[in-house]
């Protein structure tokens, strides 16, 4: 049965990182030379530390070295490191899931034995995973048969030895400008249909990283670091193939059926708590008039109304993720059928933007200054409109869910 | 109502769109990216838009302005802010105290501060309220207690009949605070009763002994404007310069100007709008090849059809609160008071639906022109629909 009640492991979890949030992440993090910094580099010192904390392997089993976090308490401790810094958080938080994904249910012992030992010694041993994902926009093509064949963005070609050559560009990739340790999915010649998973080390000759952030004239759309990566005859020795049939492992099948792990969502939620509990503690001590504004029924009503939306968000990314990591209760029906991840997100993005706005307006001007820490909370929780899947096309995947269609065979015209 | 504009007026919008199509719009991104809040502005601006006459728009004739009407001044607006909101709002700032300043001044005092004005083609024209602990976030109730407002204390040098002043105190996030010459500051004359009775307007130039320009802040959108503290250090003003009646600077402030500065963020939230529907249909338009998925994008239709429908409800509204004003009927002071609340509604969401269809899906950098819409239209939270700018309409103001 779902149970509200934490572990004392989880509260223990949770107590350390709010303790590390408030001691050590918003010092450097809200200082107005940090907030008015337009090209912000990742605070590199504070992510070494949380990875000392265990927050960097918190997913990984623990018979592999890490705490063995299931997806509840990950979304937990991702919440309250995204109150800190939404940078932070989304670096460890990948990280983290693609640890578990990679060591425990991907690689071949062989495989294991050779990137273990140095991922579990470096605390600057990120990883990222550029996986293949659909034309996001053919999300758009609601409850319509496909007439295109689908790309892959990489292609793959085995070799007579077994190595594969691989070609072309990656989109988006959450870490890989910080990423040791790369996973790529590519086409087999293209074909979306036949996808290979290979691991490549960072320094692999042939690929190139290019960091997004290093591009000033582009306005920045994601949390932390990320690039695209470019593949050019880039070898890939047999020994590094992770998988051969598209997909991999259930994990990767829920991912892609919007029944994955909440914690994009579950730290949406952490910049929104940032938001409100510095409105709340600003409501009890600005006086107006003579009256604490907290004492207004204007501000109590903001007040209320950010509490309702983070207390409903929060319900519905936990019952996402212990869903997730039940996915039992979903096969005999306890829990909704329905693409809980992708329902999360949608719903707590837009509440949690209209949550961290109202915050926002308590402050008056200073919402919207720079030097203050709202602004930041406000662009920040902006991004997870669009990040992901944008809102536009998440909901034409739960429609689809809820029409019961498939996208079948395509048939072409 | 008869929204037929005349041979004048439209004229006026047409000069006004050449001038936001050319000279604003190129500049607007660039100038928002700069990251110094002080080196944001730009003086070719502010000279090409005065030999244009938008900064003298409202300026009477006789002294060698426009002395358009309200209609006139809303098509401007909207114009202008189609191709830069913030650039847009540094012209209008100046024709609310223009608005003051021709409704509160002694013939004497017209031609002294003015006509300076409109000869000179750098001269920009502030108002300092609001201060760090009384401001637009502070007229919550209760207003009539004496606590509450301007604590900027204005106190007369000795008791003789039109004695000096001497200002004492600190406004702050005071607009065109750090480009403009002469401020009209709003201080406190008897601490001892509401603000409504107890506060006087007084003119200030810069460059006035005990008058300094404090920092400048910096916010996340409308970067162009400047909004700056003032600090005032026994600043010494000679009683000429009080504006209207001393304990009557709220009479003062409540003229024509009041009306003005709560109907111009609604005409310029249409101007940001306008931008917005065109950014949006001619992405829509060019963005999917063939029209691949537009033509059956149900989703991206509808979001279009919902910044139109919006856009146009805002556009009738300003134009209605324009004739309003203009005829002198209906209650347009608090029917422009609404008009600044709708338009924060219309505008937050018509800017947030023009991301929604160009942020796509799997986009990891954002477009920088609906993005710099959306961080403009964030202002307006803050300025003219937060709970004190929407209770004020429905309470004496």
């Amino acid at each position: 049965m779902y149970n509200l009640h934490l572990t004392p492991e989880q509260q223990e979890f949770r107590d350390t990182v709010r303790d590390f949030v408030e001691r050590e992440i918003k010092p450097v993090i809200l200082h107005p030379d940090h907030l008015q910094n337009f090209s912000k580099r990742l605070p590199v010192a504070l992510i070494d530390q949380a990875s000392q904390m265990g927050l960097r392997s918190l997913a990984l089993s623990e018979a592999l070295g890490g705490a063995g976090a299931d997806n509840l308490t990950s979304c937990i401790v991702a919440e309250e490191l995204a109150v800190g810094d939404i940078g932070i958080a989304v670096t460890l938080v990948e990280t983290s899931r693609l640890a578990h994904l990679l060591f425990d249910q991907m690689m071949t012992n062989e495989q294991r034995q050779r990137f273990l030992p140095a991922f579990v010694a470096d605390d600057r041993f990120h990883l990222a995973f550029a996986m293949h994902a659909p034309d996001a926009e053919l999300g758009l093509k609601y409850h319509r048969e496909l007439t295109d064949a689908p790309v892959c963005r990489l292609s793959a070609v085995r070799q007579s030895n077994g190595d594969w050559i691989v070609n072309g560009t990656t989109g988006f990739v959450q870490n890989a400008p910080v990423a040791k340790l790369i996973a790529v999915q590519a086409g087999e010649g293209a074909s979306a249909d036949k996808i290979v998973s290979l691991l490549m080390p960072a320094e692999t000759a042939g690929m190139t990283v290019c960091d997004l952030a290093a591009n000033a004239e582009a306005v920045k759309w994601f949390h932390g670091s990320g690039g695209e990566l470019v593949f050019k005859d880039c070898r890939v020795p047999a020994a590094n193939v992770l998988a051969t049939s598209s997909g991999g492992t259930a994990t990767l099948a829920a991912i892609a059926a919007g029944r994955g792990n909440p914690i994009m969502s579950a730290m949406n939620i952490g910049i929104a708590r940032a938001a409100y509990e510095a409105a709340v503690t600003y409501a009890k001590l600005r006086v107006q008039g003579a009256r604490h504004i907290i004492q207004h029924q204007a501000i109590g009503n903001i007040l209320a109304d950010v509490a309702i939306k983070i207390e409903v968000a929060r319900n519905m990314v936990r019952q996402a993720a212990w869903a997730s990591d039940h996915p039992e209760a979903v096969a005999d029906r306890s829990v909704s059928d329905l693409p809980l991840q992708t329902v999360a997100k949608v719903f707590t993005s837009e509440t949690m933007y209209a949550a961290t706005e109202e915050a926002a307006e308590c402050f008056g001007a200073m919402g919207v200054m720079l030097d203050m820490p709202l602004a930041k909370y406000v662009q920040e929780a902006r991004v997870f409109l669009h990040s992901i899947d944008s809102n536009n096309v998440a909901k034409l995947r739960v429609a689809e869910a809820v029409a019961g269609f498939e996208r079948g065979a395509r048939t072409p015209e | 109502m008869d929204l037929t504009l005349t041979e004048a007026q439209q004229a006026w919008q047409l000069k006004a769109r050449k001038f936001a199509t050319e000279v604003l719009r190129p500049r607007s991104l660039a100038r928002d990216r700069i990251t110094d809040p002080c080196a944001t502005f730009d003086w070719e601006v502010i000279r090409e838009g005065s030999r244009l006459g938008f900064r003298t728009l409202v300026v009477d004739k006789k002294f060698g302005g426009h002395g358009v009407d309200l209609i006139t001044q809303a098509l401007v607006i909207i114009e202008l802010a189609k191709g830069d909101s913030a650039m847009a709002k540094t012209f209008s700032q100046c024709w609310k105290w223009t608005h003051l300043l021709q409704g509160g001044c002694t013939p004497q005092q017209l031609e002294r501060f003015v006509r300076p004005f409109a000869e000179d083609e750098t001269f920009l024209l502030g108002q300092a309220g609001t201060e760090p602990n009384s401001g637009s976030d502070h007229r919550l109730p209760p207003e009539e207690d004496p606590r509450a407002g301007w604590r900027l204390k204005a106190e007369p040098v000795d008791n003789s009949e039109g004695a000096d002043w001497i200002l004492n105190g600190e406004k702050c996030f005071i607009a065109n605070g750090s480009v403009a010459r002469l401020f009209l500051i709003g201080t406190r004359t008897n601490p001892n009763v509401p603000q409504k009775e107890g506060g006087t307007m007084f003119a200030v130039p810069v460059g006035t002994p005990g008058m300094r320009i404090g920092k400048v802040f910096n916010k996340s959108g409308w970067r162009f404007y400047q909004n700056a503290e003032l600090i005032f250090e026994n600043c010494r003003v000679p009683h000429a310069n009080v504006i209207g009646k001393v304990n009557g600077g709220h009479g003062v402030r409540n003229g024509p100007a009041r009306l003005f500065g709560d109907f111009e963020l609604g005409a310029n939230a249409l101007g940001i709008c306008d931008a917005a529907v065109e950014m949006a249909t001619q992405f829509a338009a060019t963005h999917w090849p063939q029209s691949r998925y537009f033509k059956d994008n149900q989703a991206v239709q509808l979001k279009l059809s919902e910044m139109h429908m919006l856009t146009e409800a805002l556009r009738s509204f300003v134009l209605r609160v324009a004739a309003e004003g203009e005829a002198k009927t209906g209650n347009a002071a608090n029917n422009a008071i609404l008009l600044q609340n709708f338009a924060t509604d219309a505008l937050q969401r018509v800017t947030a639906l023009n991301m929604d269809i160009h942020a796509g899906a799997g986009v990891a950098m954002m477009h920088a022109g609906a993005d710099k819409l959306e961080r403009d239209a964030v202002i307006w939270t803050h300025l003219a629909g937060d709970s004190v700018q929407r209770m004020k309409a429905v309470r004496k103001h």
